[in-house]
Parts: C-alpha cells; structure tokens; sequence
C-alpha cells in the first residue's frame, strides 16, 4: 500500500514538472528542448525517489477544482491510477469510454494518438469558462479522464490545438446538419430553402455553437490570429464556408466560386465580432445584424445582374445601330 | 464511349431535377472519382481536375476569338463544330468540379482574355493562322492529357476507370481537331515552327499555374 501511494505522488510530481515544462516552451521548434528539461524532470524524479522527499508543486493547486468535480467519474478508476504514471496513457483502461466519445470504428482495446489528444480535448471544453483557452483547460481535461496532467505535451500548439478542435468539431457539427437537412428536402420532407434564407440559417446555427464559451471567445480570436496558427485558420473558415456554399446547392466554377466565399467569409467573420459584444438577449443584435448584412448582399447580387442585363442591353443596340449606319451609308461589303 | 455519355446525361438530368441541390447519395451515385483516400489523393485529383477545366475553358476562349473573326467565312462550320465539342468538355468538367468540390483556378479571368486574344489574332493571319494556332494548343492539350493518363494508370487504373475514359475521350477529341488543323494547311503559315513554339510554350505555362494556383 506504501508504495502504491509513493506511486501515485511521485506520478503526481512529474505531471507538475512536465505541465511546467510544456508552458515554458513557446513553439514547436523547442521540442529539443523540452525533451531536454523532461528526461531532467525524470532525472530530478528519481532522486526524488532516493532521498523520497516529494513536495507537490504549487501549479498542481489549480486543479484541485476540477479533479474535485469529477471525482465521482474518476472513482472507479483510481486502482488503475498508480500504474499510469509519467504521462503514459493506460490506454485499455480507458476503451470503454473512448467508444462513447469517438464514433470511428477502431480495434478492441487500440487507440490511435490522435484519438486520445480528440479525447482529451473533448474533456478540455468543459474548463474553457474556467480556465479559458489555455493549457491549464486541457490539463484539467485530461485529468478528469484519469490522465496525467503531463499530457498536454502532447500537443504541441498547446492552447491552439484546443481552440482548433472546437472549430474543427462545430464545423463538422455543422455539416452534419446541413447534409441531413438536404436529404429530408431530397426525401421530400422538407422544403428548399430560398439562398439567402439558408445562408443566414447557416451562419446562424455555427455562430449560436459559440454562445457556451461566449465570454472567453475574444481570447480564442486572438489565438486563432496568432502568426502561427494563421494558416490553419484559414483553412478551418474557408472548410466552413465551402460547407455552406455547397449544401446551399452552389456548383459554381467561374469567378462567383471567389466572390461567393468572400462574401459569405465577410458575412460571418463580422456578425461573430458584433456577436462577441453583444449584450443583447439572446444576442437579437447579432442576428438582426446578420439579417442586415444578407440582405445587402441579396441586393448587391440584384443590382450586378442588373447592371449586367443592361451593359448587355446597350452594347446590343450599339451593335444594331453601327450595322443600320452602315448600310444607310452604304459601306456594308457583305451582299 | 456509349456508357459515359449515358452516365452523363442522366447526372445532368440529375442536377436538374433537384434544383441544382445535390445530396452526398447521389452526388456519391454519380461520382466520376472514388472517394479520396487521403489528403495527398484529394489533393492531386484536384490539381488535375483545376488544370484540366482551365484548359478547356481557355479552349473555348480560343474558339471564341476565332468565331468573332471568321465566324462568317468559309472556315466559320469548321470552327464552330470544333468549338461544340470543346462546350461539352468545358461542360462535363464543370459538373465535375462542382460535385467533387474543386476550387477553379484563380487566374480565370487571365485565360478568359488571353484565350480570346490568342484566338482572334491568330485567325486575324487568315483561316491558316487559326489553324496552326489549333494545331499548336491541341497538340499541347493531348500532350498533357497523356501525361495525366499516365499518372492515373501509374497510381492506380482500377481506381479511376471512369476518370481515365473521359480523359481519354477528350485526348481523342483534341487529337482529332489538331489533325483536321493539320489538314487544313495550317503548316501553310508563313513562320509557322515560330507561331506553334510561341503558343506551346504559352499553354505549357499556363498548365503549370493552373496547376498552382
């Protein structure tokens, strides 16, 4: 019993360094040295076990609330707590669960990397409006999957990743519906959308997947502009606009495929900015100003058709008109 | 041949029938490609497909220019019926793009122009002119479309069975306008090698962006 307790507090130590370690390095380009600093941590761990004078570090405090919350999950696994230490994850322990969160299908008791970082992250979301967006969110979450706190090394973007797979979930999220919408229309349960109608529904049902991290949103923004993670937002925006243009029945392959997603990239990224300070019941603001930017764009798509039909109008009376004068004058070579 | 065609009659017919709002079952149905293994896959049929639709777009422009110059002379049904041909290419890969969801090159507009340009000058030469400028972007166009053949069967020919016979088709299509090119005395023109290289090393480029960008 004695050492199943050093166990677990010598575990408890290292997931203190190593979450240490993880915010002391500030871009991938560092795993060298976090590699470095983690075999010192487990160098420094087992002199600990020596001299067996382990002292909790004071990081661990933060999360006294959250593993305090999910204490009743983690009942039925602390037996197997002791044999998980060092930030490996016991993944057989953990199968059972994996399949509730992960839809996949993959073998009995195997689960790839990426589906256990997807797991935890999962687990993260629910500390977002505590901790915000940020390591100490998805080391909480992980504990409450009875994983070492040291696991967020795993990923290497740290906050980003978290903010990136809640996009990628909603976005995903998002098309799920908007397929499932457009095969009740092709059942013939439901009737076709007008565009506008569908787009504004669209925009309306992703940005309404932010209000549960409304007030932590703003930071989310900002790390989602940040230099290095610029790419990967763009694609996710850009996943999410294709989304919509496509379910909205859009097989265009000119330049409207552009001036299209432009459009609708405009229409969202602004609503979601008046919706982040919004104060409004139910964010009313937000989609009364939504409604508003729709309808300018229905209207300009209306005028340019417009201009269109008239250019086209002018340039055919032009043509008439030069061929009746040439004739008139009798310059027509053509007999 | 017969196939294809059918399969694509009914996929328009398709797309008609339900508003131009497809459903991943039918889009699925009618799929010309499989669906994309990974990224890598995604990402190369995609590069082919932009590529392949911004040729013929560019195509059509090229008739386009030499209709408005000789549309009413003697060689005016030649021109049209080889730009028939190239509608139904620039139409099936329309389709294409929209359901496998391809992003159609940027520089649109650039080929819209230029195609046009290239098209009416070269028949502004005389009906010889637009025939070598034929002779050149067709033999050009083959040339590519045979080198994706191989790619594709290299890759994987059981695979992209479908895929293959239209790209085939069309290669057969080009191959045959540059030949009618050939036989309407378009090695007539006066500097011919230089006009043929000028313009094939034009479509070279302009594969190559589309390709990227």
């Amino acid at each position: 019993m004695a050492a199943l307790i050093r166990g677990l507090r010598a575990g408890k130590a290292f997931r203190g360094l190593a979450s240490v370690a993880v915010q002391a390095k500030l871009s991938p380009q560092c795993n060298l040295v976090r590699r470095g600093i983690h075999r010192a941590a487990v160098l420094r761990l087992a002199d600990d076990f020596k001299s067996n004078s382990v002292s909790p570090p004071s990081y661990h405090e933060v999360h006294t609330a959250g593993e305090s919350s999910s204490s009743s999950t983690q009942g039925d696994f602390s037996n197997t707590a002791a044999g998980q230490d060092y930030g490996q994850p016991n993944t057989s322990a953990f199968c059972v669960r994996s399949y509730q969160d992960q839809s996949g299908e993959h073998d009995e008791d195997y689960e790839t990397e990426e589906q256990l970082q997807a797991r935890i992250l999962t687990a993260s979301l629910d500390f977002v409006p505590l901790h915000g967006w940020s390591v100490e969110a998805i080391a909480a979450g992980a504990e409450t999957l009875n994983l070492s706190a040291a696991s967020t090394g795993m990923f290497n973007n740290g906050a980003g990743d978290l903010v990136f797979h809640f996009i990628a979930e909603c976005n995903s999220q998002l098309a799920k519906t908007l397929a499932e919408q457009q095969n009740q229309i092709q059942l013939g349960q439901a009737e076709p959308k007008k565009t506008a109608e569908f787009l504004r529904d669209a925009v309306d049902l992703r940005l309404r997947m932010l209000i549960p991290y409304i007030d932590t949103w703003p930071q989310a923004m900002s790390i989602l502009l940040l230099p290095h993670n610029i790419p990967d937002s763009l694609k996710h925006l850009s996943t999410m606009v294709d989304d919509i243009w496509y379910y909205a029945g859009d097989r265009s392959t000119d330049m409207n495929w552009y001036t299209r997603r432009a459009a609708l990239t405009g229409i969202y990224n602004t609503t979601e900015l008046v919706m982040v300070q919004d104060s409004s019941p139910d964010f009313e603001e937000t989609w009364a100003f939504l409604d508003n930017r729709i309808n300018d764009v229905v209207n300009m798509a209306n005028t340019a058709k417009q201009v269109q039909a008239t250019g086209d109008a002018v340039v055919q009376g032009l043509m008439g008109a030069a061929i009746t004068l040439k004739n008139l004058t009798g310059m027509n070579q053509r007999r | 041949m017969q196939r294809v065609t059918g399969t694509a009659f009914r996929h328009a017919r398709n797309c008609v029938y339900v508003n131009g709002v497809n459903g991943s079952v039918l889009s699925r149905r009618y799929s010309v490609l499989p669906p994309a293994r990974d990224e890598e896959e995604k990402a190369m049929l995609d590069r082919m497909l932009r590529v392949d639709h911004a040729g013929e777009y560019g195509a059509n422009r090229i008739y386009a220019g030499q209709m408005a110059i000789l549309g009413r002379t003697q060689t005016g049904p030649l021109i049209q019926h080889m730009w028939d041909q190239e509608k139904k290419h620039l139409e099936k890969f329309n389709t294409i793009l929209g359901e496998e969801r391809v992003r159609p090159t940027l520089l649109l507009p650039l080929w819209n122009i230029s195609g046009f340009l290239l098209g009416a000058c070269s028949a502004l030469l005389g009906k010889e002119g637009a025939m070598a400028c034929t002779v050149a972007v067709e033999e050009s166009i083959s040339e590519h479309y045979n080198s994706q053949i191989r790619a594709l069967m290299e890759v994987d020919p059981e695979r992209y069975t479908e895929l293959l016979q239209i790209i085939k088709e069309f290669r057969d299509d080009e191959m045959e306008h540059h030949d009618t090119g050939l036989e309407h005395d378009a090695e007539s023109v006066p500097g011919y090698f230089f006009l043929k290289t000028f313009i094939q090393a034009g479509c070279k480029a302009a594969i190559f962006i589309s390709q990227r960008v």
